[in-house]
């Protein structure tokens, strides 16, 4: 469904490139970790699918059709979920919900549909009426995952989804993922805990400095995965930390 | 459409939720307006308000003296007081602001007018203006030179009663303002002046939502659903422009309505209220443009606060707000002439105060919009300047 080719991207154009020659396929229906230490260029690469960056050259496509068009940005039908809680704190989880459908143009009659529609895959059907400010962490990240979900996206990127939450809000969040991967949606995520991709991902790229150092199916990196005698390391772990080469990163 | 009423829905929304910022858009300009009205009424209605009191103290016991003592009680705004017997006890009264100022009849007094010597001394309390200073000055020179007059000229036929008539009689006085004779009054200073002050604090609420936007996220993700940034501008300048006019129409009601209510004169839109409206409208697109500049190079909330408060007061204090301009040497008067408050106070005093017209108004109403033009120019500027860096 995603093919990259190539890309490379720089903020402004004496600065070095956050991304070189990136090149990453992704079908359909895939539940696809993008895994990298703080700085890979992760959320550049998301940024860029997500349409917020200015897809540099033609070097994207979805479904075949080239992103940096309005046709590719049309059918691609995708929604960002970034990782900060990315609505407003005053609102109520409604008004949150009515005015994200309504700046995606969903006519108002479908409003309360899609409303219902995401607060019932989310869990926040009772938490309606709550200032979004005073919901507890996990339910912010629900929340911020609802407000994802209304244009019913086909591709969902979603920039560290699970972060400061507690294990049963967590444990919500990837069965939530998981249904909408089974039910359709090709999902991107990135996340800095090895367990959770192992758990829920079906593809895997691993990214430093710009660059994909390994991208394929999970078991097929897993396979690759050096041994370690500490039993509690996932597998993902021991790869990421061999390619990425252990330094300490902000 | 859908997107723009979502848009606009949305930053009413988060006002309404925002006590600080509806206190700081309506109450604070309401309680100057109500405040500073009532506490400068006097500077603007001298002719009907305004009275000067004063104790008399004599040492001298003569006809002229006597004569003098009767008719300065009868000169307005001059308010003879009962005189203490003390000298000592009226001066303290004077020291402690209970009375504007003491005049003291010297003895000989005869001979020292005759003379053309001081006869009597004036000692004014630390509290009286040099305004009210001057007029009380005056109104006993006028007098003592009546006075002179009538002695010299005594002898002649028909001189002692034209000599009688007040010297304010013989002049004719009539205000540009209004044919009525009526003087502009502090609620025609006030509303509008104070009104500008608050339309250019909509940057505090604005900057705040805007860099929360960027902070949390929200603005990514607007941008990832294809808002583009014409319609983030849009959604911002159209729901703050609205609360300014809101603005506009509370604190004209207030003038209008509620000042007359609690005793105090009613505002006057004089004769081409839509001028007011051209002024207000550009006012409006000249704060909105500011408060989005101060958006976007503030990084924090607490740095925009900061700034915009600051620098509203600057443009205030410069533009004839908080001290009428009139009032302010030349040096100062040119200096507040680069503030946009004082742009907007001239158009709304041209219609207002000298019954302009909407062609009266337009150099102002250009002023402020190229101001508006400059502040989004470079606010847009800074918008795609600013680049997301992300990891």
């Amino acid at each position: 469904m995603i093919a990259i080719s190539q890309l490379e991207y720089s903020y402004t154009p004496s600065a070095s490139p956050v991304l070189k020659g990136i090149d990453l396929d992704v079908p359909d229906n895939a539940l696809f970790g993008l895994l990298g230490p703080n700085g890979a260029g992760k959320t550049t690469l998301l940024s860029i699918l997500a349409g917020v960056i200015p897809c540099p050259q033609q070097c994207v496509f979805i479904n075949g059709k080239d992103l940096s068009s309005p046709a590719g940005r049309a059918a691609s039908r995708l929604s960002l979920v970034p990782q900060e809680y990315a609505f407003y704190q005053p609102l109520t989880v409604r008004e949150n919900l009515v005015f994200f459908a309504g700046v995606q143009g969903v006519p108002a009659k479908e409003i309360g549909e899609r409303v219902r529609e995401a607060v019932a895959q989310t869990g926040l059907k009772e938490r309606l009426d709550s200032r979004a400010g005073k919901l507890s962490g996990g339910l912010k990240r629900r929340l911020n995952l609802a407000v994802g979900l209304l244009n019913r996206p086909l591709l969902l990127l979603l920039d560290e989804p699970t972060v400061g939450i507690d294990p049963h809000s967590r444990h919500f969040i990837l069965e939530t993922l998981r249904h909408l991967g089974a039910t359709g949606t090709t999902v991107i995520y990135t996340s800095h805990y090895m367990e959770e991709v192992e758990e829920l991902c079906d593809r895997v790229a691993i990214m430093d400095h710009g660059r994909i150092l390994r991208s394929g199916a999970l078991v097929d990196l897993l396979a690759e995965a050096p041994q370690t005698g500490h039993r509690r390391k996932s597998s993902l772990e021991s790869l990421f930390l061999d390619l990425t080469t252990r330094d300490l990163r902000d | 459409m859908g997107v723009m009423i979502a848009l606009i829905r949305k930053e009413f929304l988060l006002l309404r939720r925002d006590p600080h910022g509806l206190l700081l858009l309506f109450v604070m300009p309401a309680m100057f307006v109500l405040i500073m009205t009532f506490a400068l009424q006097n500077q603007y209605a001298m002719n009907k308000e305004v009275t000067l009191d004063f104790m008399l103290f004599s040492e001298d016991n003569s006809g002229l003296s006597r004569a003098f003592a009767r008719e300065l009680a009868t000169m307005a705004p001059l308010q003879r007081l009962p005189t203490q017997n003390d000298w000592q006890q009226m001066q303290a009264l004077a020291q402690a602001d209970k009375v504007k100022f003491l005049v003291r009849v010297k003895p000989g007094f005869d001979q020292l007018l005759i003379d053309r010597e001081p006869a009597v001394e004036i000692l004014f309390s630390p509290g009286t203006s040099p305004v009210f200073a001057s007029v009380a000055q005056a109104r006993v020179t006028e007098l003592l030179n009546r006075l002179y007059l009538r002695y010299r000229l005594a002898t002649l036929p028909g001189v002692q009663s034209s000599l009688a008539a007040q010297a304010s009689d013989l002049v004719q006085t009539r205000s540009l303002y209004d044919d009525s004779g009526a003087l502009p009054s502090s609620v025609q200073q006030n509303v509008p002046a104070w009104l500008l002050f608050a339309m250019f604090f909509i940057a505090i609420p604005l900057s705040t939502t805007l860099i929360n936007e960027r902070q949390q996220g929200t603005l990514l993700r607007l941008q990832s659903m294809g808002i583009g940034p014409a319609k983030l501008l849009a959604g911002k300048v159209i729901p703050f422009f609205i609360v300014n006019l809101l603005q506009v129409a509370v604190l004209f009601l207030i003038g209008l309505y509620l000042i007359p209510l609690l005793g105090g004169d009613q505002l006057s839109l004089g004769e081409n209220p839509e001028g007011l409206i051209l002024v207000a409208v550009a006012a409006s697109l000249a704060a909105v443009s500011y408060a989005l500049l101060v958006a976007q190079i503030a990084r924090t909330i607490e740095q925009a606060t900061i700034v915009s408060g600051v620098l509203n007061i600057i443009m205030a204090a410069l533009g004839g707000v908080m001290v009428p301009r009139f009032l302010m040497p030349d040096a100062m008067q040119e200096i507040g002439s680069y503030s946009p408050m004082s742009w907007g106070l001239d158009g709304f005093f041209d219609i207002l105060l000298r019954n302009g017209t909407v062609v009266d108004v337009l150099p102002e109403v250009g002023a402020l919009l190229g101001f508006a033009a400059l502040m989004l120019g470079l606010a847009i500027g800074c918008y795609h300047r600013a680049a997301p860096e992300r990891g």
